[in-house]
């Protein structure tokens, strides 16, 4: 896990980490949703990484995951969460955008 | 959100206020079912992840159960019930409600579940249910427990089929009964296999054999002479029938080798529990010795009463032919015969009515005497004659009195006003016999017959039946003396 504190520069991508529970049906959905986000979006744009909780739930300390599907936006901080499955694409770009500038 | 309390301090505004957006943004995607998954915090600090639907949490652990298994909402809606519960109560594999678990259900039954699942929000609870599926009756345990499914309160009901142990429970109980009806019962009961090993037997039985029966073949143990049978029929063979269905009732039946009883009333029925399969025999033998003994006692004294009843009229045709060649008028001979019948009749009286077992002298005595001395028991003294005799004995001696005080009357003492008759027993030691005197006084002068009458024959013959018994009269002028000798056979010990 990187230090929260640190800053991304501008043409680093947003490092994102969505958290699921196998194969939930909202944790399909949300990796779905967030593949289509990104790819109609800027390629490159975000880094993204799908952790299993069911695999390792000892994961979900690092960002207090409570509720599963949530994507959380590592990078740049303050970090930011997005708890569903990110099927409400225009909710999702704009909790990315916070405090991205 | 696991943050310890004093972690707050040390965060700025900003950062309080995001958590705070966090927190609430996490219950309300919670409440607006934006997650399908939570992670929750084990009681060894652990963190778990627990899905809330979709099929793969609560859904595929009850999927994995072997009983029947069902999940309600709070509002008694039906969330899901398991492949084992549908296939146990033939429900639909899809789009089920509590509607089809209700329609299996009675009404009472239907009661019993509703309450029960309103009262397990609570607390645990179960009951006994019976319901019938597809004309299959069953016995099935219901459990409800309150269980929190994801962020809301449901209940868990389990369904499990205890019919097999309900039927179990209910055969240990009959069979329980049915051990107990066979120990209390009089009879002989005995149990066997199809094979004809005995499996049970009841304590009656040690009458018929003498060890512990149970494994043993039955046949072999208690072999059985089947009375009123050709031989054809064996104890086997009553066995087999009983064993192949048929019945076979009341045949008698000696067990020679029994400790006590032998004779038994045998009984063998076909061993019918819960199908219509027989599965051994049920075999009961009666304890017939009384009855035996009793028909036995009935034939000895059928024997006797026809032995008794040809001596009788032997006697009766003899004294007919003695008395007719003795007495010398029509009259005389009527008097006589009568006399001697009715002294004979006297005595079969008496026998009678002791059962032809024994009777005392005093009694004989008194009945033959008593046409003749009835009003005059002054001059009749009897003394110690209380000994009791067998009905042979008996019938002589009644024949003996009878002429004897026929003969008083007639020429000795008896026949005045001043005669007196004494009778008196004598017993000497070594003698084979109870004497009895007869002595008379005060009579006419006594005069020795110049020929022998069937009187004096009746009383000098009557008991030479043995060489013990016999009368010896002596004719001394002073009155008529006779002894009389009892065999001592046929005395009985008072």
């Amino acid at each position: 896990m990187q230090d929260a504190t640190e800053f991304a520069s501008p043409n680093e991508p947003l490092k994102l980490v969505l958290y699921v529970a196998g194969q939930t049906p909202k944790s399909l959905a949300a990796i779905a949703n967030l593949q289509r986000i990104c790819d109609e979006n800027e390629p490159g744009k975000y880094a993204v990484e799908v952790i299993d909780l069911k695999k390792a739930p000892q994961l979900a300390r690092e960002h207090n995951i409570v509720a599963i599907p949530t994507l959380v936006r590592q990078l740049p901080t303050p970090i930011r969460k997005i708890i569903g499955d990110l099927s409400d694409r225009e909710k999702v770009l704009v909790h990315l955008k916070v405090g991205e500038e | 959100m696991a943050i310890a309390v004093s972690a707050y301090d040390n965060l700025s505004m900003d950062e309080l206020r995001r958590r705070l957006e966090e927190a609430e943004d996490t219950l309300r995607a919670i409440r607006e079912g934006e997650v399908d998954a939570l992670v929750v915090r084990n009681p060894r600090r652990e963190d778990e992840v627990f899905t809330l639907e979709g099929g793969t949490s609560y859904h595929s652990f009850m999927e994995a159960m072997d009983l029947g298994a069902a999940a309600f909402d709070d509002s008694n809606r039906l969330l899901y019930a398991n492949k084992a519960l549908r296939e146990l109560l033939h429900l639909p594999d899809d789009t089920i409600d509590a509607s089809h678990i209700a329609a299996v259900l009675d009404e009472e039954t239907l009661v019993t579940v509703r309450g029960l699942i309103e009262a397990a929000k609570q607390t645990k609870q179960t009951a006994e249910i019976a319901v019938v599926v597809d004309s299959r009756e069953m016995q099935l345990l219901v459990s409800a427990a309150p269980l929190q499914l994801g962020v809301t309160r449901g209940l868990a009901v389990t369904f499990t089929d205890i019919t097999a142990k309900v039927r179990a429970a209910s055969a240990e109980a009959s069979e329980r009964a049915a051990h107990s009806i066979i120990a209390s019962a009089n009879e002989a009961v005995v149990v066997c296999d199809t094979n004809g090993v005995i499996t049970h037997a009841n304590a009656a039985v040690s009458a018929i054999y003498n060890g512990n029966p149970v494994g043993e073949v039955f046949s072999d143990i208690i072999p059985l002479k089947l009375t009123d049978s050709t031989g054809l029929l064996q104890t086997e063979d009553i066995v087999s029938l009983a064993v192949s269905g048929t019945s076979v009732q009341g045949i008698e039946a000696v067990a020679s080798q029994a400790p006590r009883v032998k004779d038994v009333l045998l009984s063998a029925a076909p061993l019918r529990v819960g199908s219509d399969k027989v599965s051994g025999c049920v075999i009961t033998m009666v304890d017939l010795s009384q009855r035996k003994a009793a028909e036995k006692q009935q034939l000895l004294l059928m024997g006797e009463l026809d032995h008794r009843v040809k001596n009788t009229l032997a006697l009766v045709m003899s004294i007919c032919k003695r008395t007719a060649s003795t007495e010398e008028t029509v009259q005389g001979f009527q008097a006589a015969f009568t006399g001697r019948i009715q002294a004979l009749a006297a005595t079969h009286n008496l026998l009678a009515d002791r059962s032809w077992s024994s009777i005392s002298i005093a009694e004989i005595v008194s009945a033959e005497l008593d046409p003749f001395v009835s009003s005059a028991q002054a001059r009749l003294k009897v003394e110690g004659i209380e000994a009791k005799v067998l009905p042979r004995a008996a019938i002589a001696l009644g024949l003996v009195i009878h002429e004897l005080a026929t003969n008083a009357v007639k020429y000795g003492a008896l026949s005045n006003e001043t005669g007196r008759v004494q009778v008196k027993v004598t017993r000497n030691e070594g003698e084979a016999w109870l004497g009895i005197e007869w002595v008379e006084s005060g009579g006419p002068v006594v005069h020795p017959p110049s020929k022998r009458g069937f009187g004096q024959t009746v009383i000098t013959r009557s008991l030479q039946y043995t060489s013990n018994g016999g009368a010896d009269l002596e004719y001394p002028p002073e009155g008529l003396r006779c002894r009389i000798r009892i065999p001592e056979e046929d005395l009985v010990a008072a």
